[in-house]
């Protein structure tokens, strides 16, 4: 009984890929055109952080020459209002006998009030301009 | 939903009763934000030691600062009007274009360089008084002078 045996020489070659074009460029050319579109964008980061930093002293600075200013027109208010407030209670309470006249606070400091008297016309819900009709 | 309902009390809050008569007057600065911060670096640049004595004194005295620095407060005061004048009275165009941009700009600074660069050039020639950022890198142009920004 015989055998099926390779033909004479061998088989031919096995086509096991298309036979196609590589298409595109090499490989290690995208890895470095990636790194460097990135690095482009890192350097625009980085550079645009520290323009933002500068742009922020900038701010700061602008906002610490203006602090004393309105701190001082702010404190000086206060105390006008708060002084404004003591003379007013002096006026009133001139005839009631042993009243103690300045602040309630056993401290020299400057206490900011934190409850301020209003008048008793304030309507809960209505803006100024109505409640001003309303009384008209 | 707010359970209260709003209270308006502003209209009865004023209280019109100057200071006594033996603090000496002072007219307040009266400008608004945006040529506040148009005018900050200058006032910074002309009234520097001013600022400076008033917060330390307010640094020193805590609890007392808003009497005890009253003085030193109507120096800052009179300074920065001072300023201002003198910007109206010099610069009355450029100011006002660079706070207008400004106030157009959301406040912000870099919107409004062109105007700004007016601004600082008339200041420097009529007052002398130049805008500079304390604590700006060496080295490096002053952001407010740099041509070439990420941020335009």
């Amino acid at each position: 009984m015989s055998q099926d045996l390779p033909p004479a020489g061998g088989y031919g070659p096995v086509q096991y890929r298309r036979n196609l074009p590589p298409r595109g460029f090499r490989p290690s050319f995208y890895i470095f055109a990636t790194l460097a579109v990135c690095s482009w964008g890192f350097y625009r980061i980085i550079d645009g952080s520290h323009e933002k930093k500068e742009l922020a002293r900038e701010k700061r600075w602008a906002r610490i020459h203006l602090t004393p200013v309105l701190q001082a027109e702010e404190d000086r208010d206060m105390v006008r209002r708060v002084w404004a407030g003591e003379r007013r209670e002096e006026v009133l309470m001139k005839d009631v006998k042993d009243w103690k006249f300045g602040s309630v606070y056993h401290t020299d400091r400057f206490v900011r009030p934190t409850f301020v008297p209003t008048p008793s016309q304030i309507t809960p819900g209505l803006p100024p301009q109505v409640v001003q009709k309303v009384e008209d | 939903m707010a359970s209260r309902e709003p209270r308006f009390s502003q209209h009865v809050l004023v209280d019109a009763v100057p200071l006594p008569d033996d603090i000496p007057k002072v007219e307040e600065v009266g400008a608004s934000s945006a040529p506040l911060l148009s005018a900050a670096f200058f006032i910074g640049a002309r009234c520097r030691p001013y600022n400076d004595d008033y917060m330390k004194c307010k640094d020193e005295s805590p609890g007392r600062g808003e009497i005890d620095c009253m003085r030193e407060g109507r120096k800052v005061t009179r300074c920065a009007v001072s300023v201002i004048e003198d910007l109206r009275a010099n610069c009355l165009g450029e100011f006002r274009l660079h706070w207008q941009c400004l106030e157009t700009k959301n406040h912000q600074l870099w919107k409004c360089r062109k105007q700004e660069q007016g601004l600082n050039e008339c200041v420097y020639k009529k007052l002398g008084l130049e805008k500079t950022i304390p604590g700006a890198p060496e080295g490096q142009i002053p952001i407010h002078l740099r041509t070439k920004v990420r941020y335009t």
